[in-house]
């Protein structure tokens, strides 16, 4: 009995988390928040993005030095090669100020998400 | 300029001391020479400096998120690679009587070992690769970057030794607890980052932030980066990042038991061959 109950757990699992995907991918499409990085600045320093909404940032480096996007209050990380650009998920958040800065250049490239209610 | 360097280049250098002076304390113990490690810093510097150069294209696979799917591919091939190493680690006890298959198996230990060291030495480098290539050509930035990730890739160095020298002093049966322990953390710290750099790129979905301890040990103060080198610290982990983390660690200690299982019967055997004599 028991050993049947075990077997079923794997399945379960399985299916929860495929139902997860299905209604993950099957949401709105995702907005999209546009960052440039020039002079070792992040170019809006100050973005707004709505309450409980996933956010896509694309951020386009336009320096010839690399530059790495962090925030701890985001907990995201990611190093953006120069002369290119590369997209950050973000949310859903709630709302509130998340600080980010870029980890080569912090002194000058700082900027923050702000969460609105919709 | 030179305190940045120094912040940026010890954090990556802290979690590759931590490791790589836990595997030379059980490279010790099952009487493997430590040479390895030498192959497994220069195999890793390869990697890191061939990582950093195509880092640009490599950001732009899979629709702009190629970055986060390779450094996540690599950290669960260490977590892979960690259970596969506490298997022989297991099933060899080094403070008994060497047995015939020993020196076969401390060949796939090293082996592992320089696989899991190379892999996180690619991964922490390739950043400071990246970092060091793109103030090269600003003059006025070159010394005080390059004296910055000097002191503080030797501060890193040096706590790898002090975490040496730490359990070499500990008791034997002690040692191998704590190893463990260490080994399961950084284990779990592989697969908590994975899963967080998954949901940075949207392959993973979205789950519940557990707890925000960032008033209490904000994770950019100074034991905030102690703890995220030591045991993957992190102020707001979401649920699925905590089940990793205990994925990871169980997995690590799973294997040890199942080494421990496997053994069991042949030790027994060596044992009461032992005891005849």
């Amino acid at each position: 009995m028991i050993f049947k109950q075990a077997c079923k757990l794997p399945v379960t699992v399985i299916t929860f988390l495929g139902i997860a995907l299905v209604s993950h991918y099957a949401l709105a499409a995702t907005p999209v928040i546009e960052i440039k990085i020039q002079n070792h600045l992040f170019l809006p320093e100050t973005i707004e993005i709505p309450a409980n909404t996933k956010v896509k940032l694309l951020i386009n480096n336009l320096d010839p030095t690399a530059e790495e996007f962090e925030s701890y209050e985001l907990n995201r990380e990611k190093v953006i090669s120069g002369n290119r650009k590369a997209v950050i998920f973000i949310g859903p958040l709630p709302p509130g100020e998340y600080p980010f800065f870029g980890e080569f250049y912090p002194k000058t490239a700082q900027g923050k998400v702000v969460v609105i209610e919709p | 300029m030179f305190l940045n360097s120094v912040v940026l280049v010890l954090q990556e250098a802290l979690e590759a001391a931590l490791l790589i002076s836990v595997l030379l304390v059980f490279s010790k113990h099952y009487q493997i020479k430590p040479r390895w490690v030498l192959v497994a810093i220069g195999l890793g510097t390869l990697g890191a400096l061939i990582f950093a150069l195509n880092m640009a294209s490599v950001s732009e696979w899979f629709d702009y998120v190629g970055q986060e799917v390779i450094n996540a591919l690599i950290q669960l091939s260490i977590l892979f690679l960690l259970v596969l190493l506490v298997l022989p680690l297991s099933i060899n006890n080094p403070f008994k009587k060497p047995r015939a298959n020993m020196l076969k198996s401390n060949f796939w230990i090293m082996a592992f070992m320089v696989l899991i060291v190379s892999l996180a030495i690619t991964r922490e480098g390739s950043e400071i690769f990246i970092y060091i290539g793109g103030v090269i050509n600003q003059p006025s930035y070159v010394q005080p970057t390059l004296a910055g990730s000097g002191i503080g890739a030797g501060i890193g160095i040096s706590a790898g030794v002090l975490i040496y020298y730490g359990l070499l002093g500990l008791p034997r049966n002690k040692v191998t607890v704590i190893g463990l322990c260490l080994l399961s953390l950084v284990g779990g710290n592989m697969a908590s980052q994975a899963v967080l750099l998954l949901t940075q790129a949207d392959w993973l979905p979205y789950s519940q932030i557990l707890w925000d301890s960032g008033s209490q040990i904000p994770e950019n103060s100074v034991i905030g980066h102690l703890l995220y080198a030591l045991v993957g610290y992190e102020a707001t982990p979401s649920l699925f990042q905590f089940s990793g983390y205990l994925f990871g660690v169980s997995m690590i200690l799973i294997f040890w038991l199942l080494g421990k299982l496997i053994s069991a019967p042949s030790t027994m055997a060596l044992d009461a061959e032992n005891t005849s004599y």
